[in-house]
């Protein structure tokens, strides 16, 4: 029993925690379009604006703030020079985006140099929980995390600017032709993806290893779940989560993490084949 | 000059003073001593590049310094060892033939030195740096690093009696230093008396270890042997320290240096001890000199000392060592006087056998983010690979 209530923890602790990631990339890839290579390096800027805040001695608060400022400079500055001009060349996006991957893990390692830092937990030890221990930070993140998307999928489906941007998806030309601001779209909805994933990186770095290179890691899983969920729904998202870190967690428990891996590898290659559109797919 | 001339003139003139270097290199040999060092300047052991670096700096200094090796000052290539081992090989050779290096070595994984021996072919002395999995005896390489017989033997055994732990689970990345380690450990496990309740090996790509650590818990254990590498030993121990293992279970491992510590945090390294051959913070004279001198040298954030970058040290040394002893470079002679070479270096005296070396083993216990060296394990025997 015990095992079992620490292993639907576990599941819901794991898919929480890649819903979160892969929100951003779901995001600038399902609406624009754009495959952003550079999106692990988004989290790992989230994790590094973690790190300096705890080594100033501020409040653990202030990363948030903190790393959606840095996100929301950087995230622009890459729209400006270089996104923009490149919509609807998926090749050539998906090119400089990686390069611009390179940029910022270099420019990171030059700062902070390669060595390991440590983010210290919010809320460190355990609670007694349905019989179990279990992290007390684990509990709260997928709280957030909960209450992010609900907000999220409230935000997307009711404001004006989830209309507009709803709009812009289904079909640009005719969006700005009724007035819509497709190109100042498409901006803030490139920020606002990479400030997920910076945002994601704040909330998982006292949990995780910090380094410049732990982005490509979080590209990786995030490129599995896309292709299992699908692209441009929010409910595919957190369909390709489930069922990437479930069959992993399961498989792994019952097994081991070589096999758990390949079940995941396999998944991929099978949704590829037989679902490209993964399992839920607006088109 | 037109772009196209200018490209073909600076060829050739690249090649000119190449073809110059390499015929002066042969010409002049008798002055400077060209040493090959194959360290890892990118990929994921890059991380221990910049301070193995330095430290193969400061070792050709000091042998310069007392006269160099033969009476020929000594002068450091690099070549990058954190390439795949095919291209690591091909920059090996390129120093080796190209450059005129006389002699290597190497601080890099295993599957880089398969590589580098079969370029080398018994034709030039080769020291391999790191701590490595044991079993190897190949002419003209010499072993400076420990072998899991020096390093796991004695400290499971002592802290095992210490922390009265019975109960031992061995978990590591999938590849043959976990493995040939582990297999060494579940000997001394079977002579403590002590049980096996769980091995398992993990691919490198993982970073969630939330099977692993329900399955140590369910297993009661109450030693964990890590053999997990860099990165995945960060993740790892994090992890197990968020679920409330850390006061009950004691981790060992032979892997885990004050880079590593650094990422676990001191939130999370309780219990976390770690045996090598070398700790940065040792309390001996010459260690405490070392250091002092390597951040005088290259100030106080220079890249952390650990025990692999401080290896170079004692791999240029050694080399030094045995050659002074041969009176020459050549494999043949370096073979016949290596059996009882002695040499000191920061992290104490050793002497070498079967092509290793008898050194000292230190147990360091984590308090927060740095170690503490709790037990000396003084002149600990490598064991023999070499058949007779």
């Amino acid at each position: 029993m015990e095992a079992l209530i620490t292993f639907v923890l576990n599941f819901i602790y794991s898919s929480a925690t890649l819903a979160l990631i892969v929100l951003g990339l779901a995001m600038v890839f399902g609406l624009l379009g754009v495959m952003n290579m550079a999106h692990g390096e988004f989290v790992m800027l989230g994790a590094y604006s973690a790190y300096v805040v705890q080594s100033l001695g501020l409040n653990f608060i202030w990363a948030i703030p903190i790393s959606i400022l840095v996100c929301v400079v950087v995230g622009w500055l890459m729209e400006w020079t270089i996104i923009r001009h490149l919509y609807n060349r998926p090749f050539d996006t998906l090119l400089a985006t990686w390069g611009v991957a390179i940029l910022i893990r270099k420019g990171i390692e030059a700062i902070f140099s390669r060595d390991y830092k440590s983010v210290d937990q919010v809320m460190p030890g355990t609670i007694d929980i349905l019989g179990i221990t279990y992290p007390s930070y684990r509990l709260i993140l997928i709280a957030i995390i909960i209450f992010l998307f609900v907000t999220l999928f409230a935000w997307y489906q009711k404001s004006k600017t989830g209309l507009r941007i709803r709009a812009m998806v289904q079909n640009p030309g005719l969006a700005s032709a009724v007035g819509i601001d497709t190109s100042r779209l498409s901006t803030v909805t490139f920020i606002i993806g990479v400030s997920f994933a910076g945002l994601a990186g704040v909330l998982l770095a006292p949990l995780v290893r910090v380094e410049p290179y732990i982005g490509l890691d979080y590209l990786l899983s995030s490129f599995f779940i896309l292709i299992v969920g699908g692209l441009g729904t929010l409910e595919g998202l957190l369909i390709g989560s489930a069922v990437i870190g479930g069959s992993d967690a399961l498989i792994s428990t019952i097994f081991d993490k070589t096999a758990g891996y390949l079940s995941v590898l396999l998944l991929s290659i099978l949704f590829l084949w037989l679902r490209p559109d993964g399992i839920y797919s607006r088109r | 000059m037109k772009r196209r001339d200018f490209i073909k003139s600076s060829l050739t003139a690249v090649a000119a003073t190449a073809a110059f270097q390499t015929v002066a290199g042969k010409a002049m040999a008798g002055s400077v001593l060209k040493v090959g060092v194959m360290i890892p300047l990118s990929g994921p052991a890059g991380l221990f590049g910049p301070a193995s670096k330095n430290v193969s700096q400061m070792a050709a200094e000091d042998i310069n310094a007392a006269g160099g090796i033969l009476g020929r000052q000594i002068e450091i290539i690099f070549g990058d060892a954190g390439l795949p081992p095919a291209e690591a090989a091909q920059t090996a050779l390129r120093l080796w033939r190209g450059e005129g290096c006389e002699a290597f070595i190497g601080m890099h994984d295993s599957a880089v030195r398969g590589a580098l021996i079969n370029v080398f072919k018994e034709q030039v002395p080769y020291v391999y740096c790191p701590n490595y999995e044991g079993g190897e005896c190949a002419n003209g390489v010499y072993y400076v690093g420990e072998t899991p017989a020096q390093s796991v033997v004695p400290t499971m055994t002592w802290l095992a009696n210490e922390k009265n732990c019975k109960k031992f689970y061995l978990i590591g990345n999938d590849y043959n230093w976990p493995r040939d380690t582990n297999a060494i450990a579940k000997n001394t496990i079977a002579d403590i008396g002590g049980e096996v309740v769980g091995e398992e090996y993990m691919p490198f790509t993982v970073d969630n270890f939330d099977s692993s650590l329900a399955k140590i818990k369910d297993s009661g254990a109450d030693m964990v042997l890590i053999t997990l590498v860099g990165g995945a030993s960060v993740s790892f121990n994090r992890a197990f320290a968020s679920f409330g293992l850390a006061d009950n279970v004691m981790r060992l491992g032979t892997l885990i240096d004050e880079n590593t510590l650094m990422g676990i945090g001191a939130e999370n390294s309780k219990n976390v001890f770690s045996a090598a051959s070398y700790f940065a913070n040792i309390e001996t004279a010459d260690a405490k000199a070392f250091a002092e001198s390597y951040s005088a040298k290259f100030g106080s954030k220079a890249a952390l000392l650990n025990g692999l970058s401080t290896s170079c040290y004692d791999g240029l040394t050694a080399l030094d060592a045995i050659a002074e002893r041969a009176g020459g470079l050549s494999v043949k002679e370096m073979d016949s006087v290596a059996e009882g070479t002695a040499f000191g270096s920061p992290r104490g005296d050793a002497v070498m056998k079967n092509r290793h070396l008898t050194l000292d083993i230190y147990l360091a216990e984590a308090k927060g983010t740095d170690f503490k060296i709790v037990k000396t394990f003084s002149k600990q025997e490598p064991g023999n690979f070499c058949k007779a």
